[in-house]
């Protein structure tokens, strides 16, 4: 998951634009008469034209700017005697604050929407079949559609979206079957490669990991999933394994974070089958770990399945964001 | 569980009032039913009564609004799993042992068919990890208690009467009732009814029908809005009133059923009658479970209204609007000998027979379709089920049934 820390990040991009044009329009660096126009602005601001054109309605209403008998807004009040200045505004020395010029930097890139657009995509599924239409993605962001294709290819990567044979982006369904399949993945995947990385797992650290189990309150199973996979799994010297374990899992975990945040009960391995595992790992033959591991997944898999069941319960009333159509 | 301390403070309060609250279905929540639990348990009884999609919503999310759950094993797929109820510990079942064979094991006897689906004996015992399976313990998801064979019922006038009559689940498919078909409003009932249609009418043939692929549901759903297109269905009903209404009104020629509505038809009761299919029954079974949060004196309540089930009273009030009970023997010492011998013998009615709100439901020389109990048992093809596509199927069912109810012409 990817978060931005600067808190202007989190502030509407039409605000970001309006608040920059505000600015330099009260301090003079835009002149009585100059002609906004909506491209240039949104070149310099590095977006796309949507929240440009918010912003520049919202100076209309505070009376910042006005209508004229021309293509873009005129700056100041209108009247006769006003003669519009026609520049590029890339020429003038635009006064953009360092804060508001890195969110809308961070605003340019596909990071800072990507986290909650593939809760949408995730949580979508479970209600059926979805299309994402480009452009009204990028409005709905406020962001252009170069973002939008980083976006997309990313939740590609997951597997949350396809390209249907027409070249349109579909979300979903997610299936029972799908899950299966993935699980199978992993129960064929994960013991392999352990069984490979045997040599390589770090001991030691599983050693003390195991040794703050009981008395660390940090150490929750998620910790130890993630250490299983981190210092043993992964350490299996085959990267084009690890790697396709590492994808294999992704649309697993997109899919279970939004689950939870749809209000389904919580799923959780308890702390004490990871600690079975660990221990077996570290103090004996490595095949029994092997087997281990693979019973484990099988239950993880059945309790998964469970809970694609209970979703039929969640009402799908309101339950999507607006760019993802039915089909 | 955790919240021991917080179950001690709430206590007192909980044993001043002496309420048991019942969440369930209009199957088991009957004014008899709770009148009589009242007087013999000495203890008040609130019953909320909801069809099965929103009682199933409300006791998976809502545990804390009701003491025992009444609904069936099928459900228990999303109940139990959404960790909405605790396990019942068969040691405090004292009538455990009476309990039939078709729960526990899965048939009547060793040899009769099993049927697909969620058979009750896979959902009932409590196995290692939480989950539901055969493999027998001391804990239990849900009481078994009332169960039923499930047909159509169908309007003998168009499909024709006598014993020449071989009534089949692909009539609910059928030209003759075009436009006078109404299948009940459950994606693990209806659907069931509609896909047992399209086997027998040879349209569609499942791998297994109580656990479908995505490309079965897709074949079946598309069949559904073929037929739906061509105006086939009428209506879609979830509970016995309507279902009764859409009889009487002469609105339907065939459509799914539940048993009490026989009972209840009376301009359409000549005519509109229970079917025994050809293909055998979709079967499904009842019973009663207890809430995550009931501790001591509220969790004895609760198992004495479980035990109270099992005594005989309730059971009789079943079989007078034709559900069986898993102890049937204590039923029978409160029916009367004819009663007996019409709902479980599969006899012809002696006399008339009232239903559990003392009007007629039987009237006399009339015998029950489908014959004796063990018959009806032997012959489950399949059981209302949450197959492991069930969101998939249940969303697609619930597209399906909108625009029936919408009377979307395309």
């Amino acid at each position: 998951m990817i978060r931005s820390v600067n808190p202007l990040a989190q502030e509407p991009r039409y605000e970001l634009i309006g608040r920059v044009l505000r600015e330099n329009i009260l301090s003079g660096v835009l002149p009585r008469g100059f002609v906004l126009l909506e491209g240039p602005i949104a070149a310099v601001m590095q977006t796309s034209r949507v929240p440009v054109q918010t912003a520049l309605r919202q100076l209309l209403d505070e009376g910042l700017i006005n209508r004229f008998d021309g293509r873009g807004y005129l700056v100041g009040k209108g009247g006769g005697d006003v003669i519009p200045i026609r520049r590029d505004i890339r020429e003038l020395e635009l006064e953009i604050p360092h804060a508001v010029d890195q969110a809308l930097q961070t605003r340019g890139t596909w990071r800072h929407v990507y986290d909650k657009v593939e809760e949408e995509v995730a949580s979508c599924q479970i209600f059926g079949e979805f299309r994402i239409v480009e452009t009204e993605l990028a409005d709905h962001l406020g962001v252009s559609r170069t973002v939008v294709r980083d976006v997309l290819a990313r939740l590609q990567e997951r597997g949350l979206v396809r390209k249907s044979p027409s070249s349109h982006w579909i979300a979903g369904p997610l299936t029972a079957r799908t899950v299966s399949e993935k699980f199978e993945l992993r129960g064929i995947m994960e013991p392999a490669a352990l069984r490979l990385a045997a040599q390589h797992i770090r001991y030691a650290e599983v050693e003390a990991l195991l040794d703050r189990i009981g008395t660390d309150p940090g150490i929750t199973p998620q910790y130890l999933g993630d250490a299983l996979l981190e210092l043993c799994i992964a350490q299996a010297p085959n990267a084009a394994l690890v790697e396709m374990i590492r994808s294999n899992r992704l649309l697993l975990s997109s899919v279970d974070r939004a689950l939870i945040l749809l209000g389904l009960p919580r799923d959780e391995d308890t702390i004490e089958q990871y600690q079975t595992l660990l221990d077996l790992i570290t103090h004996h033959p490595i095949d029994s770990a092997c087997e281990y591991l693979r019973y484990h997944l099988s239950i993880t898999a059945r309790r998964y399945l469970a809970r694609m069941k209970i979703v039929a319960v969640i009402d799908e009333t309101g339950s999507f964001a607006p760019y993802l159509s039915p089909q | 569980m955790k919240d021991d301390a917080k179950s001690g403070l709430a206590t007192p309060l909980i044993v001043s009032r002496r309420k048991l609250r019942v969440l369930g279905t209009s199957i088991t929540l009957l004014d008899p039913v709770r009148d009589r639990a009242r007087a013999d348990l000495g203890f008040d009884i609130a019953f909320e009564k909801m069809d099965f999609l929103t009682c199933q919503r409300q006791a998976a999310m809502a545990p804390e609004s009701y003491d025992i759950y009444e609904q069936c094993f099928h459900n228990l797929d999303i109940v139990w799993f959404w960790g909405a109820l605790q396990p019942i510990d068969i040691g405090r079942v004292p009538e455990w042992d009476n309990i039939s064979d078709l729960v526990k094991l899965g048939g009547v006897s060793k040899y009769a068919g099993r049927g697909r689906g969620d058979a009750p004996a896979k959902k009932l015992y409590v196995q290692p990890g939480g989950f539901l399976g055969p493999k027998q313990s001391r804990h239990i998801s849900m009481l078994p208690t009332v169960h039923n064979m499930d047909s159509f019922g169908y309007d003998a006038r168009v499909f024709g009467a006598g014993p020449d009559v071989r009534p089949s689940w692909g009539w609910l498919l059928d030209r003759r009732a075009k436009g006078r078909i109404a299948l009940v409003d459950e994606p693990a009932i209806g659907f069931f009814d509609a896909a047992l249609a399209a086997e027998a009418t040879g349209e569609i043939e499942f791998a297994d029908i109580g656990n479908m692929t995505i490309e079965e549901i897709n074949a079946l759903m598309a069949l559904l809005e073929e037929r739906r297109t061509e105006g086939y269905f009428c209506a879609t009903w979830r509970d016995g009133v309507e279902a009764a209404d859409l009889a009487e009104r002469g609105a339907v020629a065939i459509q799914s059923m539940w048993s009490p509505v026989y009972g209840k038809l009376r301009k359409a009761r000549p005519h509109f009658v229970e079917s025994a299919p050809s293909e055998g029954y979709r079967a499904w079974h009842g019973g009663a479970s207890l809430s995550r949060h009931l501790r001591g004196a509220e969790l004895d309540m609760a198992y004495e209204y479980l035990n109270w089930w099992l005594s005989g009273y309730a059971g009789a009030v079943m079989a007078r609007q034709g559900y069986y009970i898993s102890n049937p023997q204590r039923a029978r010492e409160w029916l009367a000998p004819e009663e007996w011998a019409y709902w479980y013998e599969g006899a012809a009615a002696s006399r008339d027979l009232a239903g559990p709100d003392g009007e007629v439901a039987v009237k006399t020389g009339e015998r029950r379709a489908g014959g004796p109990y063990i018959d009806r048992a032997r012959r489950i093809v399949i059981w209302n089920t949450v197959m492991d596509e069930y969101n998939y199927a249940a969303r697609a069912w619930d597209r399906f049934v909108r625009r029936v109810n919408a009377g979307v012409a395309a």
